[in-house]
């Protein structure tokens, strides 16, 4: 049996341990606040670009009156061969099982795409993705290729894929969540868009926490392109919360003062839908079909930031759920090595007891 | 400015980034960099969806009390009543780093002169100069229209 130094020593080190936890708690819960604000600010946004699309839908010609086939380029539906999927997961640990559950809702869409016979692109966000997919995947690799004609006067350049095995990963990137940039969610947009438009990928996905409250989140795997239909985001495959994890998250929640509701709709949202769509005859600086060719790509970006921004949210609250289970786990630990220190201390003090008394009956 | 006549109201304006709502007020008269040229709009105008490029949004009069904004990129809807702007940048001319726009702007030079006969690359770099030359003139107060 420890002795009641050995357990005290034990004690004092859980006692540190829990001031650790439960300081990460809250600096999670504050951070998770901050997430929140984040995503329900860049909602007018998001929904002003959807609105001013699907009016514009009505008014440009986006598919061709004979064929039926779609004139913009991220409309385009091919035979899916090459599937993109955007991995976002976190760039931490320490958040209980956020991001193996990602992992594992990724591994599985890449496995049953495989099993189809498609070749899967797999472009994680967050160190976390990255590091789970690089380990069991090759860099994609590709070439840059210059052909000169004119008698050399011009260039033309290519990229050429070449594609050695079924899975391979496109790109990483890491870090990016923290401190969510515009610009680098433009520029990743940007080449996603470009490798969908040369038809090296024919379609895309992107894998993430969905994150409406503390206690509303699941994993999911939505559609991004082509894209089926404006401001109703195809969600293929989604994981809900077990009622325990809602418990754990709604008690992390409570205890540290973070709401467990959904935010509620503002009035900027609510006339962000009426965004475009009034019902008169808009003048158009420019026609409307260039105006909707543009506006397309910020579509896309405004759900991959969407989907970033929820993420960080997500994890956030996942490291607030993981750290209040580790505090209370603590709690637990030090009563019951508080139990055993005193009965080893009685123990001690019953032995020494019992010594007086045999040496003293032994006189 | 117009004249004050046909002022009956106010223009409530907002101006909205991916990000943020970056302001969100009343003013007299709005003048937005579109792709075409500058445009100004007071209350009463009538419907207008326009693509904008690098500039600055000025508001006039109003709430705002004559505030100026640098915008890249978006798009505005005009309503008689309302003016919604959608920017991927915007910020105050006060908040521009210009250090950082000279850089860009002489980064955007050197793309420009590489850019070889790819017609992506010259798009590319003339909006990365444009912004770059925008934000200086911004900063400084010096916009041209």
């Amino acid at each position: 049996m420890a002795s009641v130094l050995d357990l005290r020593r034990r004690i004092r080190s859980v006692k540190n341990t829990r001031q650790i936890t439960k300081a990460m708690k809250m600096v999670s819960a504050a951070k998770l606040r901050r997430a929140q604000e984040a995503a329900l600010q860049a909602r007018p946004y998001a929904q002003m670009i959807t609105s001013v699309l699907e009016s514009l839908q009505r008014r440009a010609d986006i598919y061709d009156h004979n064929t039926g086939e779609a004139l913009h380029p991220l409309l385009v539906q091919r035979e899916e061969k090459n599937v993109l999927v955007v991995v976002v997961a976190g760039d931490k640990g320490f958040a209980g099982a956020f991001n193996s559950n990602i992992v594992r809702a990724a591994s599985t869409f890449v496995r049953e795409r495989e099993t189809r016979g498609q070749n899967v692109d797999v472009e994680p966000v967050g160190r976390k993705a990255k590091d789970a997919f690089r380990r069991l995947y090759p860099r994609a690799v590709y070439e840059r290729k210059t052909e000169k004609y004119d008698n050399d006067l011009s260039e033309h350049h290519e990229i050429i894929r070449h594609r050695a095995h079924k899975v391979e990963l496109t790109g990483e990137h890491e870090l990016m969540l923290a401190r969510l940039d515009f610009n680098t969610v433009h520029a990743m947009v940007r080449d996603i868009v470009a490798r969908f438009e040369r038809a090296e990928i024919d379609s895309v996905y992107v894998v993430f926490n969905e994150f409406k409250s503390v206690i509303a989140q699941r994993v999911v795997v939505e559609k991004l392109l082509p894209i089926a239909k404006l401001g109703a985001p195809e969600i293929t495959a989604a994981e809900e919360m077990s009622v325990e994890q809602k418990e754990a998250a709604g008690h992390a929640a409570l205890s540290a003062g973070v709401s467990t509701l959904e935010p509620e709709e503002t009035s900027i949202e609510r006339e962000a839908k009426k965004f475009g769509t009034a019902d008169v005859d808009y003048i158009f600086d420019q026609s409307p079909a260039r105006i909707f060719k543009h506006l397309m790509p910020k579509y896309i970006e405004t759900q991959i930031l969407h989907a970033m921004l929820e993420s960080a949210a997500a994890e956030h609250a996942a490291r607030m759920t993981a750290m209040d289970n580790a505090t209370s786990n603590a709690g637990d630990m030090i009563d019951a090595l508080s139990l055993t220190m005193n009965r080893a201390r009685q123990a001690a003090i019953t032995k020494e007891l019992i010594e007086i008394v045999s040496g003293a009956a032994a006189l | 400015m117009a004249e004050t006549t046909h002022n009956t109201g106010l223009l409530s304006v907002r101006l909205v980034t991916p990000q943020r709502v970056v302001v969100d007020t009343t003013a007299e008269a709005v003048e937005l960099p579109s792709m075409s040229g500058y445009l100004e709009t007071l209350y009463g105008a009538s419907p207008l969806l326009a693509e904008l490029g690098a500039g600055e949004v000025r508001l006039h009069g109003g709430a705002s009390g004559n505030e100026k904004f640098f915008v890249a990129w978006g798009f505005a809807e005009v309503l008689p009543e309302r003016v919604t702007i959608l920017a991927e940048q915007a910020m105050r001319p006060s908040e521009i780093n210009v250090e950082q726009a000279k850089a860009d702007l002489l980064q955007g030079e050197k793309d420009w002169a590489n850019a070889g006969d790819e017609a992506q690359a010259y798009d590319d770099a003339n909006a990365e100069i444009r912004v770059a030359e925008e934000k200086i003139a911004s900063a400084e107060g010096k916009v041209a229209h």
